[in-house]
């Protein structure tokens, strides 16, 4: 197998096809601090891609409770069980990646869902880890811990969907990087949805063959967000393009976050794909159950996140998520407003770093009444 | 896949193919395609005429030079007989299949199986018959059980598939036509696999690993029955058809037909499967 460069496990690792990074690449930042799970992501996917036959169980995008939501069933534990225990002790990855680890006469180590294990894409829903005590009270932070994990195809720049595909119908577009399956072409063999370890890859059986997030290219070729980020109404993504980190810039929101600030981190790195969707960890779950599941670097993301609002720049980043519909490929701070500005230099958003606060009088003369709030 | 890979396997397969024509030759199994009377397509299994056709037990190997592969592919000998009228040659296999693999979902295959023949080739330069090598074309006719279900008993509904299921509306119900296209998935690109045209089997040829592609014009039919654990499989094609991506038959002559089966039951499917190496096959005049 050819060797490619994975920057996320800091090593060269076995790959079925030589690399070929893309001129830009899609990629996605969820600060899941900020998610409620209210589902808009999952219903603005669904009624715009997938409401034909045959989808019916289907969610490109999806979000699910940690840790035991699981859509479909069981997805990470599952492979991660698969995969058995791995050396992460260093920023350089010493386990094996799915790759490495492919048994004899496949391309990757992966296994087959049930058709069951999609039938309930919400369960396990705002469970939390362990049992309440008697005599339990609120506390903060609180006793016991869950988190919401939104998930799309991560676009991954060495997909095991396009590894395991036998017959090249799934393809990395060379101009954004968004992982497409060809609707034409593909024989529904399902190996690609044995391969993709986050089983973001569904099987249609009304017609038959395999369907994927496809990234919302039309929206992103003409410049948008995908319909997941900009529904968002807890503002909680930043869609755009990523850099490796050699070729990072500091004037791009996600460049920054990732790169330089290094307070979003990749999704099961160690499994070897480069997944292009990236995490703000949760800053109040156990940070070994977030070591397993973001990689090297979770602690120091938490402290430098908990920091944001001493960090200007990392502030004024942050605050562009949902500040326009529009991709943000660079911005700049100008007094106490952070600008993100398009691919040509036009003006998308402008957000203050720090809301002026207004006070209004306790009483309304005009309504004679007393207010509740006056901020 | 780049290119050492490809030389690789081509090799592989290459000596593999070499070694499995000679067990072939050397054991003398000619399946020896019988001149019948009946006219038109060869699609019925229970034809009297078949009695004439002597029945060759071909054994059927593991795949094992491209990856993904299955280990214990179920099928190991496939019962063959062959016929033609001058126009039509038919194909008739058979094999015992405890389960009848028709549904496809998710975790559910279909039993399938494929003749495969030369196109354009000399004796002495056969293409690989593991599907093909690039420069050395084949034709592949793949019989398919889902599609023998649809002909047969109707297309799936959600409701076949899945009898609780309820959905409120699809975009096909309340969007014209052009519009709701983009809603229907492979349909709507008019992939070959997602539903059959008029036949059960797909006219497909082949040139190398990965390379299948379903012909656009398609004159190959057949017609599978399941009874008692046995798969009874007739596929006919064409003798001539003037399409130079199709093999030309001619009474008389000889030439080699090779064959592959999956087990959907067993999770056989694309590359997973059972094949065998070339059989010598002689037309009557």
């Amino acid at each position: 197998m050819p060797k490619v460069y994975n920057w996320q496990i800091g090593r060269e690792m076995e790959y079925p096809y030589d690399g070929a990074r893309p001129q830009k690449q899609f990629a996605m930042i969820f600060d899941i601090n900020k998610c409620i799970a209210c589902q808009t992501c999952t219903v603005a996917c669904k009624t715009t891609w997938t409401a034909g036959r045959g989808q019916e169980a289907m969610f490109w995008n999806n979000v699910e409770t940690k840790p035991y939501g699981y859509y479909p069933l069981g997805w990470d534990v599952n492979i991660l069980s698969k995969l058995g225990v791995q050396d992460m002790s260093s920023p350089i990855y010493k386990g094996k990646t799915l790759f490495e680890a492919a048994p004899e006469g496949e391309r990757v180590l992966g296994y087959l869902p049930e058709d069951l294990d999609y039938a309930h894409p919400n369960i396990g829903e705002d469970d939390s880890t362990g049992l309440m005590a008697q005599g339990a009270f609120l506390q903060l932070p609180h006793m016991q811990w869950m988190f919401y994990l939104a998930r799309i195809c991560n676009h991954c720049t060495y997909a095991a969907c396009l590894g395991a595909c036998p017959r090249q119908s799934i393809y990395k577009r060379p101009e954004d990087g968004i992982v497409l399956l060809d609707q034409g072409r593909c024989r529904g063999y399902r190996e690609c949805v044995k391969g993709c370890p986050y089983k973001k890859v569904y099987f249609n059986p009304f017609t038959r063959v395999s369907e994927k997030c496809i990234g919302c290219y039309p929206a992103v070729e003409n410049g948008r967000q995908t319909q997941c980020t900009i529904t968002c109404i807890g503002k909680i993504r930043l869609q755009g393009f990523i850099k490796t980190p050699d070729k990072a810039r500091e004037d791009s929101p996600l460049d920054y976050i990732i790169h330089v600030a290094k307070i979003a981190l990749p999704l099961y790195p160690q499994l070897g794909l480069e997944p292009n969707t990236y995490y703000i960890p949760p800053v109040h779950v156990p940070p070994q159950y977030l070591r397993q599941m973001f990689g090297w670097g979770v602690e120091q993301a938490i402290a430098r996140y908990r920091q944001a609002k001493e960090d200007k720049k990392l502030l004024g980043a942050l605050l562009l998520f949902g500040a326009t519909s529009e991709i943000i490929h660079y911005y700049k701070l100008e007094g106490n407003y952070s600008i993100g500005y398009d691919e040509s230099g036009v003006e998308l958003a402008r957000v203050p770093l720090r809301e002026p606060i207004m006070l209004r009088p306790v009483y309304d003369d005009r309504h004679q009444t007393y207010r509740s709030n006056i901020t | 896949m780049n290119t050492s890979i490809k030389t690789l396997l081509f090799l592989a397969g290459a000596a593999m193919a070499m070694a499995l024509s000679a067990l072939a030759l050397s054991a003398e199994t000619t399946l020896n395609a019988v001149r019948i009377r009946y006219m038109g397509p060869i699609l019925d299994a229970n034809l009297p005429e078949w009695k004439k056709a002597r029945p060759v037990a071909v054994p059927m190997l593991p795949q094992m030079v491209a990856t993904p592969r299955h280990l214990n592919p179920v099928v190991r000998e496939l019962k063959v007989r062959a016929a033609h009228n001058g126009h039509w040659v038919g194909v008739l296999i058979e094999w015992k299949d405890p389960t009848q693999n028709d549904r496809i979902v998710l975790d559910q295959f279909g039993d399938m199986v494929a003749v495969e023949f030369p196109i354009g080739a000399g004796k002495d330069a056969l293409p690989n018959p593991m599907m093909g090598n690039p420069g050395g074309r084949v034709n592949i006719l793949q019989w398919r059980a889902a599609f023998q279900h649809d002909i047969d008993a109707g297309e799936p509904q959600l409701r076949d598939l899945y009898p609780n299921a309820m959905v409120d509306l699809y975009p096909d119900q309340v969007l014209r036509a052009t519009d709701a296209r983009p809603y229907t998935g492979a349909l709507g690109v008019d992939n070959p696999v997602s539903r059959p045209t008029a036949s059960p089997v797909l006219d497909q040829m082949a040139e190398g690993f990965g390379t299948m592609t379903v012909k656009p014009d398609q004159r190959a039919d057949g017609r599978g029955v399941w009874e008692k654990g046995v798969w009874r499989v007739v596929i006919t094609a064409p003798m001539a058809t003037g399409n130079p991506n199709s093999p030309h038959f001619i009474p008389g002559d000889k030439t080699v037909v090779a064959f592959a089966v999956w087990d959907g039951g067993n999770r056989e499917v694309g590359s997973r499967k059972a094949w065998s190496a070339w059989v010598p096959l002689a037309l009557a005049r």
